[in-house]
């Protein structure tokens, strides 16, 4: 059965008609192939956790934020032209190889796995040394010149490298990668006239190459740069329409219809957004794309005075199209959830567009039709609480079906308005009437006590739960030894934080404790040993810098920082050592010092 | 006042009047650009010294008790003296004590000039009161004709007028209550004012245009060869078993003398064109590689600024490319920019620091024009995180639409004239590699962001040898760079090239 409710939340990369492999299944995964998950993964984690977080707390605010940030974040970053493909020898052409060629080949191809770009490098001129007139020659050229572009020498990448390739095996299809290449290389070193011009003719001269995407793909990033919307949305249309779908071509096509759509719908484009996205999506899924996408452009142009109009209008076409994308026969459960998910949509559009008088009436109208409806109730408590009502939020969250569920989001009501004592009391209720989830409501209560600064309540709390939670105690004392040091007793958090076995995050708040009360000793011997910690070596060294010079000894803290200058040159203490020398002991000779491959 | 001048020596008079006329001059010809030896700068400003010395000693003897006299002679001295100390301090390259000295000096001249205006209103304002007793006096019953009002006032005729003159504290502006309170209040306001309008106007002078000039001379674009010093090796004596095993007949080799460092010597000079000895085309025989940088608000422009900071890069260029360089290093603000003719302004521009980075928007047009318009470049150089972070958000707005870059290794910036296999950082406050903000092929700025200006200091901030080397051959060849790039920008203007426009 399809999962009704992530395939309208989560937009996902699809496309129609040849891309069978990135097609939502019915169980709701969507299976992608690797080449696809490389963009929009972030995309695909970042639903995932805001459905999770939807479902534990509700918060409507949350959500917006959430799918404004992964809109903007969509939008601002350029979907990565991975190019893996170009750079892979094809099956054929690796069985024209003879064995030693493959053997040289597949040397220079584990020091590439290996990110050792230069030995990578030398094994590929040896491949062309020995077997210049081999098939596989282009292919370790195109490498050579790759690995270049890794070493940071893409000078030499394109004279030397790419442009060989062109000039000396201009049939094989590694020229056309290496056009392209240039291309892009010339791009990243900021020659973006030169970029611009290498970029069109590629397109130019391979159309229906997956070059030709790259390349759109880049020039969609240089005119990113120069803040040039037209030829961006020029090219987004050429990706999206006119380019031919393929496994490979996929994911810079599925990414040009989303920006496409994002841009139309914030010109008021309705029809031609919403035709970008059916190239993309089917049936089923575009309302939930739609809804996606057309909530960003609704909350920035209704919330300026001089767009509202623009924004009222293209809520009023995406809401009036929800509505006809309802299902008109809802006797199965399926249509129903989909019919359930379009009126969540209608609903915070609704909100979206700062029609306040409207929004509770569409929630509860949802919460008639599919009986109490936590999840409509909850979200119509978010909507209560974005704007300060928060006695109307505690009773919608009165209504829940789960009753527990819904005291427990009252109680977390009271803790944001810091009125502690009813917080506190709520979850006194909750602890009395729901044994089943002890663990969660005491750790609630107390991190209640904790906001109130009641410390030893909190306390108290926590080792109840050391005992009642056998599965994970390290995390309550963890909890009990914080509330100490956040109480000011920092001897019983040293004592508490020492039982914790979270290396070395336990051993720098006992160091801190020590610092504050004023042992110097303690706290440098608890930084020694977290030096033995590779990843906190540099940091630890740097505190006891600090701490030496806390304790007033001047001369051992100058050289304690000297030290992190000098053993770690290359790490970023080193700036915080090195700029305090300079600063507050007026001290230039910092030792450090070193060079960047 | 002219009792005072007529009762002067006539010598001490002529001297002094001859000194008010150079004294402008030169501090036009300081102000401006250095169409007058600093020599002779010198001795122009030194001369304040005994004269007002002179002027000193004749007040206490003659006029011991006139404290008003004492106070006009201290007050007349008071700005050749301080500009005295500004001048020294920027010929001994004490940039703090100058900038110092500029900041308290305005200061005291304001508190001066303050002074004189409370002693002169005050003195004017009491002589316009006894004028009026003396009057009410004369004719009794009009003494008190309308002593509270601001309204009009009854004068000697019996005319009812209006009182205009800012000096007289019955002025009719006024008002009724509290009138010297609001009189010095408004004086203190306009005084205020006009200071600080014609501190503004002096600090945005240009007066004459100031010049860059490169050296002339010529060039190749090359990588410098490497000098191959031959070390002398101590050859370890054995002293062992005649008997042994070890056999040591060494068969003779040839006795080759390699002049290694003659051979490997490069034999062409840094710089850009045909002319001869080391330097640009386009330049002039009395053009100089001169290292500016920008002054700017809000932190410390001058971080490692003239003798024994950048003063040793600029040696040191002026030794690897035997161009001919300044005396010592330069600082401006972003607004004498402008003062720079389209085709010599200077063609690299240096800017570091460690704290905060205030730039004002006309700078950044300003900028933007220096970079683009007039094929400026800027060496950045970051002395913290905190000025990385400042620096990006600056050239963010100098050039929005122009992303920054790494430098790639292989670009000719870190090959000509000298090779740099490995980029060279003190600290890496913004990262590990250099990064570069590029038009048209050419590089506008480029961003150590590894304090670089450290290793070029006195100590060189205790880093290995090799590495404030390669960081003053990085100098070096950013330096020559946009001097190379500046020169081609000329040669490509230049009349009969079909280019120039």
């Amino acid at each position: 059965m399809r999962n009704t409710s992530e395939v309208f939340f989560a937009p996902q990369e699809e496309c129609e008609g040849e891309c069978e492999s990135s097609r939502v299944t019915d169980s709701g995964s969507a299976t992608l192939t690797h080449s696809h998950t490389h963009t929009l993964t972030l995309w695909h984690l970042g639903n995932v956790a805001f459905q999770t977080m939807w479902r534990v707390s509700r918060i409507r605010a949350l959500q917006v934020g959430m799918w404004t940030g992964l809109l903007c974040a969509a939008s601002l970053m350029p979907v990565r032209a991975v190019a893996d493909e170009l750079d892979e020898l094809p099956l054929d052409s690796w069985k024209q190889l003879r064995e030693v060629e493959r053997y040289q080949l597949q040397i220079a191809e584990k020091y590439w796995r290996e990110q050792n770009w230069k030995t990578a490098a030398a094994e590929c001129e040896k491949f062309l040394e020995l077997y210049e007139k081999s098939t596989g020659a282009p292919f370790a050229q195109l490498k050579w010149s790759l690995a270049q572009v890794k070493l940071r020498k893409q000078n030499t990448a394109i004279k030397e490298g790419f442009q060989t390739v062109i000039d000396y095996w201009p049939e094989s299809p590694q020229a056309i990668a290496a056009a392209y290449y240039i291309g892009r290389t010339q791009k990243e070193i900021g020659r973006t006239k030169e970029a611009k011009t290498t970029l069109k003719g590629v397109v130019a001269k391979h159309p229906q190459h997956l070059v030709a995407v790259y390349a759109l793909n880049d020039m969609i990033d240089l005119a990113t740069i120069e803040n040039d919307v037209p030829t961006r949305v020029e090219l987004w249309k050429k990706l999206t329409f006119e380019i031919k779908r393929t496994r490979d071509s996929n994911t810079p096509c599925v990414h040009a219809s989303q920006q496409l759509a994002a841009q139309m719908f914030r010109e008021g484009a309705f029809d031609d957004a919403v035709k970008s996205l059916a190239t993309t999506y089917n049936a089923v899924q575009l309302p939930a794309q739609v809804n996606a996408y057309v909530r960003s452009p609704i909350s920035e142009l209704t919330g300026q005075a001089e767009t509202k109009a623009k924004g009222d209008k293209l809520a009023d076409q995406a809401i009036a199209w929800l509505k006809q994308a309802t299902p008109a026969d809802q006797s199965t459960p399926e249509s129903k959830l989909v019919a359930r998910q379009i009126l969540f949509g209608i609903a915070d559009l609704i909100a979206l567009a700062r029609r306040d008088d409207q929004v509770p009436p569409a929630y509860e109208a949802i919460v008639k039709a599919f009986t109490t409806d936590d999840e409509a109730l909850g979200r119509l408590a978010v909507w209560y609480k974005s704007k300060t009502n928060f006695e109307k939020a505690r009773e919608s969250y009165r209504r829940y079906a789960d009753k527990n569920e819904g005291l427990g989001q009252v109680a977390y009501s009271y803790r944001e308005q810091q009125n502690w004592a009813l917080a506190v009391q709520t979850y006194q209720q909750l602890l009395g009437q729901d044994a089943e989830h002890k663990v969660r409501w005491k750790s609630e209560l107390a991190a209640a006590h904790r906001g109130a600064h009641k410390w030893p309540e909190a306390i108290a709390v926590y080792e109840e739960l050391v005992k009642d939670d056998i599965a994970t105690p390290g995390r309550w004392r963890w909890e009990v030894a914080s509330t100490h040091r956040d109480a000011g007793q920092l001897k019983e958090a040293i004592g508490h934080f020492r039982q914790c076995e979270n290396f070395p995050e336990n051993y720098k708040q006992m160091a801190w404790c020590h610092r504050q009360l004023k042992q110097p000793a303690e706290a440098i011997t608890l930084y020694n040993q977290i030096s033995s910690d590779k990843a906190s070596a540099s940091w630890s060294l740097l505190q006891i810098a600090y701490t030496r010079e806390e304790a007033g000894q001047s001369e051992p803290a100058i050289q304690a920082f000297q030290q992190v200058c000098k053993k770690f040159p290359k790490d970023q203490h080193a700036s915080t050592a090195h700029a305090h020398l300079q600063q507050k002991y007026k001290i230039s000779v910092t030792l450090g010092g070193a060079n960047e491959e | 006042m002219i009792k005072f001048l007529s009762q002067l020596p006539r010598r001490l008079g002529q001297l002094t009047g001859g000194y008010a006329v150079l004294w402008p001059l030169a501090m036009l010809a300081w102000s401006t650009d250095e169409w007058l030896p600093t020599w002779l700068l010198a001795i122009v400003f030194s001369a304040s010294l005994p004269l007002g010395v002179e002027w000193l000693r004749l007040i206490r003897t003659r006029y011991g008790n006139d404290r008003k006299a004492q106070a006009l002679v201290g007050s007349a001295i008071y700005p050749f003296w301080w500009q005295l100390i500004v001048f020294w301090s920027d010929l001994l390259g004490l940039s703090d004590l100058r900038s110092g000295m500029a900041s308290v000096g305005t200061l005291g001249l304001f508190l001066i000039g303050l002074a004189w205006l409370v002693w002169g209103l005050e003195r004017a304002s009491r002589r316009i009161e006894l004028t009026r007793i003396d009057e009410a006096l004369r004719n009794g019953p009009r003494l008190h004709s309308s002593p509270a009002s601001s309204g009009p006032t009854v004068d000697s005729a019996g005319r009812r007028r209006r009182i205009w003159n800012p000096l007289d504290p019955l002025a009719w502006y006024y008002g009724r209550s509290s009138r010297k309170l609001k009189q010095s209040t408004s004086a203190l306001v306009t005084y205020g004012i006009v200071f600080w309008l014609a501190a503004l106007m002096l600090s945005q002078l240009r007066g004459c245009q100031r010049i860059y000039e490169l050296p002339a001379g010529g060039g190749v674009q090359k990588t410098v060869a490497q000098t191959v010093k031959i070390q002398k090796v101590i050859r370890k004596k054995f002293v062992v078993n005649p008997l042994s095993a070890i056999k040591f007949a060494v068969p003779p080799i040839d006795e080759v003398k390699l002049q290694l460092q003659e051979v490997t010597a490069h034999q062409y000079m840094i710089g850009y064109g045909e002319g001869t000895g080391a330097g640009f085309a386009g330049g002039t025989q009395r053009g100089k590689v001169r290292l500016i940088r920008f002054e700017y608000d809000g932190g410390d422009w001058n971080l490692n600024f003239g003798i024994g900071g950048d003063g040793n890069m600029l040696l040191e260029y002026g030794l690897l490319t035997q161009q001919k360089v300044a005396e010592k290093t330069e600082s401006i603000r972003i607004a004498h920019l402008a003062s720079f003719p389209r085709e010599k302004s200077p063609p690299v521009i240096f800017l570091t620091g460690q704290g905060s980075l205030s730039v004002s928007n006309s700078d950044v047009k300003l900028l933007r024009e220096y970079l683009q318009d007039k094929h400026g470049m800027v060496f950045a150089s970051s002395g913290s995180r905190h000025f990385h972070n400042q620096f990006l958000a600056l050239m963010n707005r100098v050039l929005p639409d122009v992303r920054p870059v790494p430098v790639p290794v292989d670009d000719s910036i870190h090959r000509v004239p000298f090779l740099i296999p490995s980029f060279p950082y003190v600290v890496p406050h913004g990262g590990k590699e250099p990064l570069g903000w590029s038009t048209d092929g050419r590089w506008l700025v480029y961003y150590h962001p590894g304090d670089i200006s450290d290793a070029w200091a006195d100590g060189h901030s205790g880093v290995a040898p090799e590495i404030y080397n390669g960081c003053f051959q990085l100098g070096a060849n950013v330096i020559n760079y946009g001097h190379v790039e500046y020169s081609k920008w000329l040669q490509a203007k230049a009349p009969g090239t079909g280019t120039g426009k």
